[in-house]
This record gives structure tokens, C-alpha cells and sequence, in this order.
């Protein structure tokens, strides 16, 4: 047996001690489900009677507080179980402490990561106690089992059965695990989509498996069936790094003299005979139907040969370069399936280089069929996203052929390659190709690197440059047509948009802006998530990749593995296999997807951070608003927000006016004569002149009020014989049918003084206005008062 | 929710535009068999656009008609919702720079639509056609050759004027196009100008944005006098 299953009973007698590690709380394994609630019930007795519970170290359970939310706000899509998880897992901590069945209070949480905190309670206490760590991660399994070793103590760590045991893996397979687990990290590494714990990972397996492997004396790992031809063992150099096939070209030849025109000659056409020349063969033929007009030649049926086809170059292209890799291509015995090598030169009856016979590729071209939603539809109605990444496959098959050949593409654009209804992508146009210093001539913009500048036969493409347009051309693939750098807001020029290097699609926390109008956006959300992340790595300028972008072999492997997925239980969106979904994809396998109660539109639940909740309108958006509109504007507004049927700015238009008067808007029903209250038109009380309501003061337009301020000349003071009482006093006395004063002395005023009888002015003040000198002579009352008291 | 989304084929469609606009001259000269030959033109020219996949995909053709004044009588439009037209009565006078002006404006505004929903378009075609001698506003004729000179030097533009009969006025249209001469319709071969129009528009649209696009001069001679 490789793997011994141990009953934890054994752990929790006196002098043991069980640990469980954080990731058994949040395994979501299905087959080990319940595997934490069969361990409780094994051991519950136990730990009662031996008062020894199982120890959860206190780094363990901040961790479980981080995943919860408590210590963080922030929640990505993913981590949604993961909430769900730490919190059933937290609930349930508390409940075993309670019960005496678990303590929490064991090892600091200074320690950066839980499995930190492990490797100090082995290192502390590993003289002391026999102990078993429950985990799954299989670096600290192989650093407990290599601690025991070397303590000669009995420590273990292993991980948890859906029975509630702990399964213990031999030495041999423990590092089994281990190996594979440091390649699959390496993976990630090498295809730029390594977290920064990924790269801890790294780091440390490859210091502790040789140390490992010579504890314990193990058979050293050997990798089975590698999954592509680039990886055995540590970091492999990038490219080229596959061994050779037989027939390759020369890998850094150099660029070759300027490409020239051949000598004009007679170029052959329907019903002509050619002779065809290969390394075996030499013989003629006489070319049939023409099949089609390219840029560069005429492509003719072959009478007699049902599979063949022969390129015929148009005067331009027929040049000594082609020439020269034609030669080159037949001279060697290259066959691939959809690949349209030149299987034999073509001259004409002067015995004139005219253009190339080949395999007759089937299928259409990518441009009228894949890349055109509309012919897309037409054409292949019952393709799927799968059927997609198979045509993406059979395209990096053959690329990554031709590239271990030293053959780059080139012009890599969608009418260079076929597809037909098998997903069986043909590579056409070998004329083109660069190989041995021959450089491609031609190029196409949408596909050009930006390192490029546009011409295309004065140097030769660099891989780099090659994989551009092969990362280029899977977007297109699976985006049906639509370009990574396009977006909106431009002016369209792509060239300069590739130099731009903004990628508009979003990528978890990293947001995208100005994403196409229409669907793009859904078909980008439903992406395998490693396939979005190397397709940002790459696009983005700021991405980990845009310098040295993936391989044909590394987007192989990605591929194959997203066509695994489409098909496994993981993929939880049922239109996540659509070529056209219509909506986000869920956020995660309990997303609730349900159907609009109006228009049976797919939804998903929108994730509410703050609730921990989903949301599920019954309507989707365009229902919701379609439901109601303002009757009198039409515009599409929430029912809650119209009154009377109309929407707020249409009703404030309907009964609000201006008043005439101040321009006050104003309900209509308080306006009258098309004045508001305030400037409604009253009379004066004095003078009976109509005047607006706001230019009264007390009932009085203003000349009124300036009138009745002014003193009656009529009246004079009888002491001094000046007026002495304004009109308004006077009008305040008669309404009360009092008598009139008649003096200043009588109105509490004093005389106003004569300048000629000084003495005269200085008694009636003191007369008229007691008030006035009152606190002063109460001051000096008091003072005179207070010092006869000291007297 | 699906077919709504694809009824816009503005944005389900990924394909590169060529926005196409026919500036045509419908002044009281061009009645009788100029006006009829041009209609029937133009509609073998919608006809060859359907039947190209690649044109078929990418071209949008808006029609502005000058007389007397400058009437949009086509917005842009893909060629599943262009509409036939049966018939024009020419009449009036030659308001030329009217007629630019206002295709021009149209062609903004669809440029603007394009950036707005992220659509990639190839430098936009101006096809302009008189019979005649322009006698609108003097100030709106330069303000038109202006606009149209610097949209050609920039490389927004590729403008085609086309002189219909011997009074067409050679030397305004020349100064529309400062790079390449006016070309003078041979009699009245409206129609293989139209099929060579069609066919430079496969051509382009066969092509991607930014490729610098031959144009099939040979084919001049079929209908240009040279």
C-alpha cells in the first residue's frame, strides 16, 4: 500500500497532539465532504475524557477571519465560497471550542502563513509530543516528514478522508506529489500566470525535494508522458528548445539580397500543360478550372488529380525569392495535414519557374466564415465555444509544426487560413512563408507587431513578431472576428491602436474600458480564465507576457486544457459553451441562473459585497425599464419614479409656470393672472393705487410709506412752533379717536434746539427724557447711597 | 435578448467599414438620359456590392444630391438597408459646395457613430459627380475644396470627382483633388463606372485597415477619358 490511513483517535491521547491546518476548512472537494464531521465524531469522546483537543492554531483561524471578510472588505468573484466556506467553518470553531472538542489559543499569528506557524510547533514541541498535522498542502506534508526524520520523532501529517481519517502517503508517493506539484507550478511560472505564491512555491520545493529524495533514498521522479514537448525538468529555455525535426530549416540564416523580378514569360492558364518537377517526379500536367484569384496568383484544379492544385504567380510575385523557397520546400519530403507545403515546382512549356503545386486544402477561408458573425451563423449554425478552441488547436498544431521546421508564417492573416466543417484549419499560401533569410514580403496590419514598421520584405520577422499574429489570430478565433486592441472612442486606425497597447477587456481586479459595442464583452467574460489571463499578459502593455509572448506550444497546452474543461463538471455556466452568450458569466457555481419572468432573457445573481447576498431581480434590465415609460416624454423610466403616468421633468413641465412678474416658476394652480402670489396685485391702503403684493409695507405702496414717514407740515409743536409729528403718528392717534398731541414735550421728544437761547434748550432734555438720564442718576444715587453708609 | 443585440448590425458586426459617400449633381442639366443612366448606375453599383462577400460585409454608401441646395437623400447604410432609388427630377441650379459640405458633415457624423460603438472603417470614398459649373455660395465652394484638400493630405479621405459631358467644369473639380486629376466620364458609361467603383470597394475591403490599396487604374480606361 502507498497510502496508510491512520486513525486520528490515536492523536488525541495524553502526550499527542492533532493539528488542523486551514485548507481542510476550506477544501470544497466533494469526496472529502463530511470528512471533518466524521472526524469530530471519532475523536469527540477521546478528547473529553483525555482533556487533549485538537489544536487549531490561532494563524489558522485569522486565516479563516481573512477569507470571512472580517479583516478585509474586499471580495472578488471567486472567493465567494471561499466567504461561504470560512464562515460555516468559523461558526463551527466556535461551537467545538465551546464543547471543549478544539482550541484556538496555540501559536501566534505573527507567522506570515498558517503552515509558518506548523513548523514552529514542530520545531518547538517535536521532542516533547508525538503529532499529527491534518493538511492538504503537500509542501508541509513533505517538511513535517522530513523534520521526522531528522528528530527521529514520531511526526506525520496527512490529509483527511471523507470517513474522517488521515490518509498518509509513503514516502515514495509524497514526493511523487511533491515533483508534480513544483511542475505545475513551473508551468504557471513559464506561462506568466504564476502568483506571487506560486513563485514561493517554487522556490522552496526545488531546494526541499533533492533534500527529500536523499533522506528518504527515493527512486529520483521521472515526468510520464510529458504534456508538450517543452518542459523536463527546471526551467527549460524558451523555444527551440523541442529537438529538431529531421528536415528543418537553417534557424539564423541571414537576411538574403533584395528579392527581383524574373524575366518575363508566358504565364499559363486554363487548358494550358505545365510540367511539374519535385525530387521524384517530373512529368506534365494540364492545369483545369480556375479556382480562385489571390494577391499574389491564380490557383488552378489539376485535370486527373482530384487532391492537387497549382499556384500559377501573377507577373509581380513571380519573383527569385519565391523562386528560391519553393526550391527549398520541395526539395524536402515535408507532409502535414492541413498544411499546404509546395509538393512540386511549375514551369511553363518554355521551362519557365511559374508557381507551385500542392495539396488542394478544403474548406473556407477564415475570413468569410469564423471572422463575420453574420456568415458565421449561416454557415456553421451548430458550432459551439468548443468547436472554436478545437479550430484553435488544429491552427497551433500546424503552426508549432512549421515552427520547430524554422518556417515563421508571416503574413498570418484570416484569409491565409481554411477552415472546414470537421474544424480542420488549412494553412495556405506557402509562397509567402519565411524560412532560410528569405523574408515574408507581405503583411497585414491587423496582424503586424508593433516592433514591425511596415516593411515587410527589407528585414526578417522576428518569432516575437510572428507570435503576435498568432495570439492575434486565437482572440479572433474565439471572438469571432472582433480585435483585441479595437475600442471605442478612436478613429479607427489600427496600426496606431496596436501601438497603443491597450487591452479594453477586464481581467479580475484589473478593469477594462471602452470595450466595443455589443456582445464582445460576454464572449470575452465566458473565456477560460487562464485563456483570459495569457490573452491579457500578452495584449497588455503592462502585461507579464507583452515582451515575451507564448509560444504556439505553450498556447497549446492552454487550449487543450480549456477543451478539458468545456466538457468537465467545472464548467458551471451552461453558456459558457455558447459561441454568443448574452449575458456576464456567473460568478461562481452557486450564482443563482435563472430565466426573466417577462422575456425568459438568461440572468445571473448580482453578488452584494455588502449583504453577502445574491441578487435576483425577477426582470432583467431591459424589462425593467421597458415596463414603464413617462406617457408624455416616452423615455423609459422606473415605475416608482412616475407620477400620473409622467415622469418628473415631463409633470414639472406640465404644472409649473413662470410667474409673469418675477419669473418664479411656480405651480400653475397657484398663479393668478399668470402672476404668483407674491406679485399678485393689491391696493395700497392709503393711496388705493394697485401694487404688487412684495412692494407693499403694511398694506402701503412705497410713496405711501414714504409720505406717512414724513412730518404734517400742518401741525406745529405749540412750544416751538416747529412740526413736530409725522403723518403716520398722526393717522395712529386718530384711529384710536384719541386727541392729537400738540407738542414735541407731549410725543416724549424735546424741542429741537434754538441756537440763539441756549439755556432755554439745556432744561426741557432733562424734562422731556428722564428715561434717558435715568441710570446715571441712579448710579450716583448708589454711589452717594454707599458712601453715606461708610460715613 | 440575443436578437435584440444582433438586430444592431452596426456592432455585431466586426468588419471593417468603407464608408462610401456619392455627392451627385441633380441640377435642371442633368435631366433626361444623364439623370436616368446615373440612377441605373448607381443601383448596378448596390447590386455588385451585394453580390461581393467582401463588399457585401463592409461597404456603407450615404447619397448627397446638389441643386439649388444640398439634400441628404441617402444616410449611410449598410447594403441590406440601402434603398433603390427610382427616380430624381433634376432641377435648378449647381450648388456644389453646398452638396460637399453637406456630405462631409454626414461622413463626421457616421465617423463619430463608428468611434462611439468601436468599429474599425477604412479611409472613407468621396465620389463627386457634376454636370456643370458650380454656382452656389463662392464662400461655401472654397470652404468645401478647403475641407476636402486637407482630409486628402491627412489621408481621411479618397476623393473621386468625375466630370459628366464637356461642360462639366474641370478646374473646380481639379481643385479638389490636388494629387490626382479629375477624370471625365466617356459619354454617358455611368454604368462602368459604377462596376468599377464595386470592384475597388471589394478590393478594399479585401484589404485591411491601413494597407495602402491600388487602386485599379487599368480599369480607368473603360469609362475615363483620360
Amino acid at each position: 500500500m502507498s497510502t496508510t490511513d491512520l486513525d486520528p483517535t490515536e492523536f488525541v491521547q495524553s502526550g499527542r497532539r492533532l493539528f488542523i491546518d486551514t485548507n481542510i476548512f476550506m477544501d470544497n472537494r466533494s469526496r472529502w465532504s463530511g470528512g471533518l464531521k466524521r472526524l469530530f465524531e471519532r475523536t469527540a469522546a477521546t478528547i473529553v475524557e483525555q482533556k487533549n483537543p485538537i489544536v487549531v492554531p490561532t494563524k489558522v483561524v485569522r486565516e479563516l477571519e481573512k477569507y470571512a471578510g472580517k479583516h478585509s472588505s474586499r471580495v472578488a468573484e471567486e472567493q465567494v465560497e471561499a466567504v461561504r466556506r470560512s464562515r460555516v467553518a468559523l461558526t463551527f470553531l466556535e461551537d467545538a471550542e465551546a464543547r471543549g472538542l478544539v482550541r484556538t489559543d496555540l501559536g501566534d499569528d505573527s507567522a506570515r502563513y498558517a503552515d509558518d506557524s506548523f513548523l514552529k510547533v514542530v520545531e518547538w514541541a517535536g521532542g516533547r509530543y508525538e503529532m499529527c498535522v491534518i493538511t492538504d498542502d503537500i509542501t508541509l506534508q513533505l517538511r513535517i516528514r522530513l523534520r521526522s526524520a531528522q528528530l527521529a520523532r514520531r511526526l506525520t501529517a496527512g490529509t483527511l478522508t471523507s470517513d474522517g481519517l488521515v490518509a498518509i502517503d509513503d514516502d515514495q508517493v509524497l514526493y511523487g506529489r511533491g515533483a508534480r506539484k513544483l511542475d505545475a507550478k513551473q508551468q504557471k511560472v513559464d506561462d506568466g500566470t504564476a502568483t506571487f505564491a506560486d513563485r514561493q512555491d517554487v522556490e522552496e520545493l526545488t531546494a526541499l525535494l533533492p533534500e527529500f529524495q536523499a533522506t528518504f533514498s527515493l527512486k529520483p521522479w521521472t515526468k510520464q508522458a510529458p504534456r508538450a514537448a517543452s518542459t523536463s525538468g527546471g526551467p527549460p529555455p524558451r523555444r527551440a528548445s523541442a529537438p529538431q525535426p529531421e528536415h528543418a530549416f537553417s534557424a539564423n540564416s541571414p537576411l538574403r539580397e533584395p528579392d527581383q523580378l524574373l524575366p518575363q514569360t508566358a504565364l499559363p492558364g486554363e487548358g494550358d500543360e505545365v510540367q511539374v518537377d519535385s525530387a521524384r517526379n517530373h512529368s506534365r500536367v494540364t492545369l483545369g478550372k480556375l479556382l480562385g484569384e489571390g494577391g499574389e496568383g491564380r490557383v488552378y484544379e489539376v485535370l486527373g488529380q482530384p487532391n492537387r492544385v497549382i499556384k500559377v504567380l501573377d507577373a509581380e510575385h513571380r519573383t527569385e525569392h519565391r523562386q528560391a523557397k519553393i526550391k527549398l520546400l520541395t526539395s524536402r519530403p515535408l507532409i502535414a495535414k492541413g498544411i499546404g507545403f509546395p509538393v512540386a515546382t511549375i514551369s511553363n512549356t518554355d521551362g519557365a519557374f511559374v508557381g507551385y503545386s500542392m495539396p488542394r486544402a478544403s474548406g473556407k477561408e477564415l475570413q468569410a466564415t469564423v471572422m463575420r458573425p453574420a456568415r458565421f451563423r449561416a454557415t456553421y449554425p451548430d458550432w459551439t465555444k468548443g468547436d472554436l478552441v478545437d479550430v484553435c488547436i488544429s491552427f497551433l498544431e500546424k503552426v508549432s509544426y512549421l515552427h520547430s521546421l524554422n518556417i515563421l508564417l508571416g503574413d498570418i492573416n484570416p484569409k491565409n487560413l481554411m477552415v472546414n466543417a470537421n474544424k480542420d484549419v488549412w494553412i495556405i499560401d506557402a509562397d509567402s512563408w519565411q524560412l532560410e533569410g528569405y523574408p515574408c514580403p507581405v503583411g497585414t496590419p491587423m496582424f503586424t507587431a508593433p516592433t514591425m514598421n511596415g516593411e515587410y520584405a527589407d528585414r526578417l520577422r522576428t518569432p516575437e513578431e510572428e507570435l503576435f499574429a498568432v495570439a492575434v489570430m486565437l482572440f479572433m478565433i474565439l471572438i469571432t472576428g472582433q480585435h483585441p486592441y479595437n475600442r471605442a472612442g478612436t478613429d479607427g486606425d489600427i496600426t496606431r491602436l496596436i501601438e497603443e497597447k491597450i487591452f479594453p477587456y477586464q481581467l479580475g481586479e484589473r478593469k477594462g474600458a471602452d470595450q466595443p459595442e455589443g456582445q464582445w464583452k460576454y464572449m470575452w467574460s465566458h473565456l477560460h480564465p487562464r485563456v483570459k489571463t495569457m490573452f491579457w499578459h500578452t495584449f497588455h502593455g503592462d502585461g507579464d507576457r507583452y515582451d515575451k509572448r507564448p509560444t504556439a506550444d505553450d498556447w497549446l497546452r492552454i487550449f487543450q486544457e480549456y477543451k478539458r474543461y468545456l466538457t468537465s463538471p467545472e464548467n458551471f455556466d451552461p453558456q459558457s459553451d455558447d459561441v454568443y452568450p448574452t449575458r456576464l458569466k456567473a460568478m461562481a457555481p452557486d450564482t443563482p441562473i435563472y430565466a426573466c419572468a417577462q422575456c425568459g432573457a438568461s440572468m445571473i445573481g448580482r453578488w452584494q459585497k455588502d449583504k453577502g447576498t445574491y441578487w435576483t431581480p425577477k426582470l432583467c434590465d431591459d424589462c425593467r425599464q421597458n415596463q414603464s415609460k413617462c406617457s408624455e416624454c416616452g423615455k423609459h423610466k422606473p415605475a416608482e419614479s412616475l407620477k400620473d403616468g409622467r415622469c418628473w421633468e415631463c409633470n414639472r413641465k406640465l404644472n409649473y409656470a413662470a410667474c409673469s412678474n418675477c419669473g418664479k416658476e411656480t405651480p400653475k394652480k397657484y398663479l393668478i393672472d399668470g402672476r404668483c402670489s407674491n406679485c399678485q396685485l393689491v391696493a395700497c391702503k392709503d393711496c388705493g393705487t394697485l401694487t404688487a403684493k412684495t412692494a407693499l409695507t403694511y398694506g402701503r405702496c412705497a410713496d405711501c410709506v414714504k409720505k406717512a414717514a414724513e412730518l404734517d407740515p400742518t401741525r406745529l409743536c405749540i412750544d416751538c412752533r416747529q412740526p413736530f409729528i409725522t403723518r403716520d403718528h398722526v393717522g395712529w392717534f386718530q384711529s384710536k379717536y384719541l386727541d392729537v398731541p400738540r407738542s414735541h414735550t407731549a410725543i416724549k421728544q424735546s424741542c429741537p434746539p434754538r441756537p440763539a437761547t441756549a439755556q432755554a434748550t439745556a432744561r426741557p432734555p432733562r424734562a422731556a427724557t428722564p428715561a434717558s438720564t435715568t441710570p446715571v442718576a441712579e448710579k450716583s444715587l448708589w454711589t452717594r447711597l454707599a458712601d453715606w453708609f461708610k460715613s | 435578448m440575443a436578437l435584440k443585440i444582433g438586430a444592431d448590425d452596426l456592432v455585431e458586426n466586426p468588419t471593417p467599414r468603407v464608408p462610401v459617400s456619392l455627392c451627385i449633381d441633380t441640377s435642371g442639366s442633368m435631366l433626361g438620359d444623364k439623370i436616368r443612366e446615373l440612377i441605373d448606375g448607381v443601383n448596378l453599383f448596390y447590386d455588385a456590392v451585394d453580390e461581393d462577400d467582401d463588399a457585401h460585409d463592409a461597404a456603407e454608401v450615404s447619397i448627397v444630391e446638389f441643386n439649388s441646395e444640398a439634400t441628404l437623400i441617402q444616410d449611410y447604410a449598410s447594403i441590406e438597408r440601402l434603398e433603390r432609388i427610382e427616380a430624381i427630377d433634376p432641377s435648378g441650379l449647381t450648388f456644389l459646395g453646398e452638396g460637399v459640405n453637406l456630405a462631409l458633415d454626414t461622413l463626421e457624423k457616421r465617423k463619430s457613430v463608428y468611434s462611439g460603438s468601436g468599429v474599425l472603417y477604412y479611409q472613407p470614398w468621396l465620389v463627386l459627380m457634376t454636370d456643370g459649373q458650380p454656382n452656389g455660395s463662392p464662400a461655401e465652394l472654397e470652404r468645401a475644396i478647403q475641407r476636402v484638400t486637407e482630409l486628402v493630405a491627412a489621408k481621411k479621405l479618397t476623393v473621386f470627382p468625375i466630370g459628366i459631358g464637356g461642360d462639366a467644369d474641370m478646374a473646380v473639380l481639379a481643385r479638389f483633388s490636388p494629387n490626382r486629376p479629375p477624370l471625365r466620364l466617356q459619354g454617358l458609361k455611368f454604368k462602368e463606372f459604377f462596376e468599377w467603383l464595386s470592384k475597388s470597394v471589394s478590393r478594399v475591403s479585401r484589404s485591411t485597415p491601413g494597407d495602402t490599396v491600388k487602386l485599379d487604374l487599368e480599369g480607368l480606361a473603360g469609362w475615363a477619358e483620360l
